[in-house]
């Protein structure tokens, strides 16, 4: 939305023959698949919307106060200090579905068309990637739609479109289909270090009046993680007693009997959280998984009619826990790029490689290449991470091997052999229980309910396992069947085959997009690709 | 005057027309149905039960199938010649389609999807249903009803069948610009559960394909439809059409009798407005319990067959 506005901005600025601008959207209103903590850094927001305060930006809450603490089982301590990365003093708490909602409409109103309910599912090239010419983006193809389960066409079938564009922006998140496929196919990876996920797990509640003041920032470390896994909490406090609370998950742990979700209850349990959530209510419900792995494992982000922004290319500060300002920022850059390069008739890749330009001589990489060590440190647990974190700021993230070694997160998960021994857990139990008493703590599909998802359900799985034998199988043997735990949305279910044995069963209309099973399955052979347009949660106030 | 405008598909009334004239009858005064379209005997009839002045019939070829611009055409002839204070509507699709340039033709205002009559005007839905606005309305006017607002069962009948006229009204077919094709149809669901007095509804708790004949029996032995939660579907053991929750059917049957299904939110929300809730269970901490009006926590098949036998000796 950052990349349309600009350009509109650019076209108004400079004049000259009007151009066509299309924003795809794969939710059925702009904004329902965002989810974010979310603290919102306005650096980009001033320079795009300079007047965004009058424009009815919807930011809930400045910023009034920042705690962190260190969680145990049952106590807290309180870091005395909160350390720079951590403070923000001059930021706004946001719901991200409802600022991008916002600024849908600002794209809306300078004459853009933004369809919602349209995935994009393929990058058309012309020349094509094997032509032996270099290859060049030529735009994207949408969804079929009206397709049954078995892949026949129903009568309300509607092909998908080819929609060819002199420059595509691909900005389609953490994880995009296109983007994955588009780094695949012209090996825009090659030379960088392996992306690292997290998935972020968040609830909105309505608590008792009097609980927070809104504009209360804290983050959490510790508890309910063990120190060889990454991630935190955060809960935030917005106006009319709604608190937003999540617990973000390195997915590069080892115990492959890791459970986020169970983790993200036992979180709510905790005297710090429930002394702020009893008595209250569940709102919504969501998860998404986000790029922590920083400067070194941003792939190139240029190619020949080709542009990629924010999180799909993985511009976020995992040490400051934001990234909006970076896609947004990106965003402005890829426009800008993109407008020079139609004016002036020239979309190669050299032309292209001025938006890599501008990001090396920005805020972004100002930004983020002190930090660019820092999530990789924390494989060697949290508090060598934390401890690494630190020294950055005197080194500015200097390191002896730099960058420093890492690996794709999903590599790091252990078999249950290795990591067990002899104990080997049972793959459909549960290693740390918590009760769940639909008050507080909720079973998965009871929180899929508050996301609000919802699929035509007459549709192929739009979650391909390529090799299903696998999970009854190997996977079981090995890893006892991880995706059961690491799907916050009860997507995979291991269900009984009738002979004795296990099958693999996708409840895919559960879905919430997080494309955390994409990410973290062990061998791999699962492709999130996008479902009929407009399926999806129905993400509000998240 | 009030003048209700009945509507009817393929022979058949749309219930929503008797609501429509159950909310006239709330309203008072005198009462005249229109219908419009050809050869409606079986639909005349019906109306005809009702405790109404009269029944209009406007009987047209150029009327079927339905034109927008053909009952404008028509409707706006009757409201001419019969002069209505009020003309009532059901809030259907149809309706949506024509009423609109209807009321410009005669140059009323509409007030439209109305839930309840109150003097001098009308109670409608605003902000999405979450408040209701009072509308008033000075002069003769046109309303439609929400589907449901008023219920059917609550219509009047007659002491004895309305009398029936047709209206003197020419139809100049050139005026009509739309062409129909046949009518669009998804796939029709075989079953409307909607529609069911009783329901018994199996879950996983069920365990196995062969021992939903259990179920059937118990469905059988009550008169009831038999139903399901999602996964007894997912697994193909029953149609999809008999799916109960958020992705299948909404029902508000007067006796619900849940086996084995634990009360997932998905579940409740399709089944919750039942008018009373019986749930067997192992889990007596399962959620079903919370919406139930009676719980037995135990076995289903210990119990169903118990149930299937009482039942048949009452009816012996």
């Amino acid at each position: 939305m950052s990349a349309a506005l600009r350009i509109a901005q650019l076209q108004k600025e400079r004049g000259g023959e009007p151009l066509a601008i299309a924003v795809l959207e794969k939710a059925r209103e702009a904004g329902a698949h965002m989810l974010s903590g979310a603290v919102l850094d306005p650096s980009a927001l001033v320079d795009l919307v300079p007047d965004f305060k009058a424009k009815g930006a919807p930011l809930a809450a400045d910023v009034r106060r920042d705690d962190i603490y260190f969680l145990t089982r049952t106590a807290k301590f309180r870091l005395p200090i909160t350390p720079p990365f951590f403070q923000n003093h001059g930021n706004y708490i946001i719901s991200l579905n409802r600022f991008v909602k916002w600024l849908a409409g600002l794209v809306e109103a300078e004459g853009i068309d933004v369809f919602t309910g349209f995935p994009a599912t393929e990058v058309l090239f012309d020349p094509p990637a094997d032509a032996g010419q270099p290859a060049r983006v030529a735009g994207v193809r949408t969804g079929d739609r009206g397709v049954d389960r078995h892949g026949r066409r129903k009568s309300t079938f509607e092909p998908g479109v080819d929609i060819r564009a002199k420059v595509t922006i691909f900005a389609d998140g953490v994880r995009g289909n296109l983007t994955k496929s588009l780094v695949r196919q012209l090996g825009l990876d090659e030379g960088r270090s392996p992306q690292a996920y997290a998935i972020g797990i968040k609830e909105l509640w309505e608590v008792p009046a009097g609980r927070l003041v809104a504009g209360r920032v804290v983050h959490t470390m510790g508890y309910p993680l063990k120190t060889e896994e990454f991630g935190g909490a955060f809960m935030y406090s917005l106006p009319d007693n709604v608190i937003s609370i999540g617990l973000v998950s390195g997915l590069d742990y080892r115990d492959p009997m890791f459970d986020p979700h169970i983790a993200f209850q036992h979180l709510k349990r905790h005297p710090l959280i429930a002394s702020v959530l009893e008595g209250g209510q569940i709102i919504r419900y969501g998860a998404k998984a986000l790029p922590e792995g920083g400067w070194y494992t941003i792939p190139k982000t240029y190619a020949a009619g080709a542009l990629i922004a924010g999180d799909a290319a993985g511009f976020m500060n995992s040490v400051r826990l934001k990234g909006i300002h970076l896609a947004m920022r990106t965003g402005m850059f890829a426009a800008e790029t993109a407008f020079d390069a139609i004016r002036r008739g020239d979309t190669s890749e050299a032309a292209m490689k001025a938006y890599d330009d501008k990001v090396q001589g920005s805020s972004v990489r100002r930004e983020l290449y002190p930090v660019r060590n820092v999530h990789q440190a924390f494989s060697h647990g949290s508090l060598a991470g934390a401890a690494f974190a630190g020294l950055s700021l005197l080194t500015r993230g200097w390191w002896f091997t730099d960058p420093m070694p890492s690996h794709g997160g999903w590599t790091r998960i252990r078999k249950l052999a290795e990591y067990y021994k002899d104990a080997r857990p049972d793959p459909d139990a549960t290693m740390n229980p918590v009760r769940i008493d639909r008050q507080l703590t909720f079973d998965r599909l009871t929180n899929v309910h508050y996301s609000g998802t919802r699929h035509v359900e007459d549709q192929p799985s739009h979650l391909i396992v390529h090799d299903a034998t696998v999970c009854a199988t190997r996977c079981r043997e090995e890893y006892g069947n991880p995706c059961i735990r690491f799907c916050p949305a009860n997507v995979y279910e291991m269900v009984d085959a009738g002979d004795g044995t296990k099958k693999l069963q996708i409840n895919a209309s559960n879905c919430v997009h997080c494309k955390t099973c994409d990410i973290m399955d062990p061998y791999q052979i699962i492709d999130w690709v996008p479902p009929e347009g407009g399926g999806g949660p129905q993400y509000d106030g998240m | 005057m009030i003048l209700v405008v009945a509507e009817h598909r393929d022979g058949a009334l749309n219930r929503a027309s008797l609501e429509t004239i159950a909310a006239a009858q709330h309203a008072g005064g005198p009462l005249k149905i229109v219908v419009l379209g050809s050869g409606m005997e079986t639909v005349v009839g019906q109306l005809a039960a009702a405790d109404a002045a009269e029944i209009l019939i406007v009987d047209d070829p150029a009327l079927e199938p339905y034109t927008a611009d053909g009952f404008v055409l028509a409707l706006e002839q009757v409201i001419r010649a019969e002069n209505p204070e009020r003309v009532f509507l059901p809030h259907t699709y149809q309706t949506r389609d024509f009423a609109p340039a209807l009321a410009a033709r005669v140059q009323r205002p509409l007030v439209t999807d109305c839930i309840a009559v109150r003097d001098g005007g009308y109670a409608r839905p605003v902000f999405q249903g979450k408040l209701h606005a009072d509308v008033a309305v000075d002069g003769p006017h046109l309303a439609t009803f929400q589907i449901g607002a008023f219920r059917a069962d609550a219509m009047k009948s007659g002491a004895s069948p309305a009398p029936a006229r047709k209206a003197a009204i020419a139809i100049d077919a050139s005026r009509i610009r739309q062409k129909p094709e046949a009518p669009f149809k998804e796939a029709r669901q075989a079953v409307d559960l909607s529609q069911a007095e009783r329901i018994v509804a199996v879950g996983r708790g069920i365990k196995s394909q062969e021992h939903l004949a259990i179920a059937q029996q118990l469905a059988q032995a009550m008169g009831a439809e038999l139903a399901a939660s999602r996964p007894i579907c997912d697994a193909g053991w029953l149609p999809m059409d008999r799916q109960i929750g958020s992705s299948g059917q909404t029902v508000a049957p007067k006796l619900y009798v849940a086996l084995g299904i634990s009360g997932a939110i998905q579940h409740l929300v399709g089944m919750k407005g039942a008018r009373t809730i019986v749930a067997i269970n192992k889990d007596a901490e399962a959620p079903i319990f919370e919406v139930a009006d009676y719980g037995i926590a135990g076995d289903l098949f210990e119990v169903v067959p118990a149930m299937i036998a009482e039942l048949h000796k009452s009816t012996a």
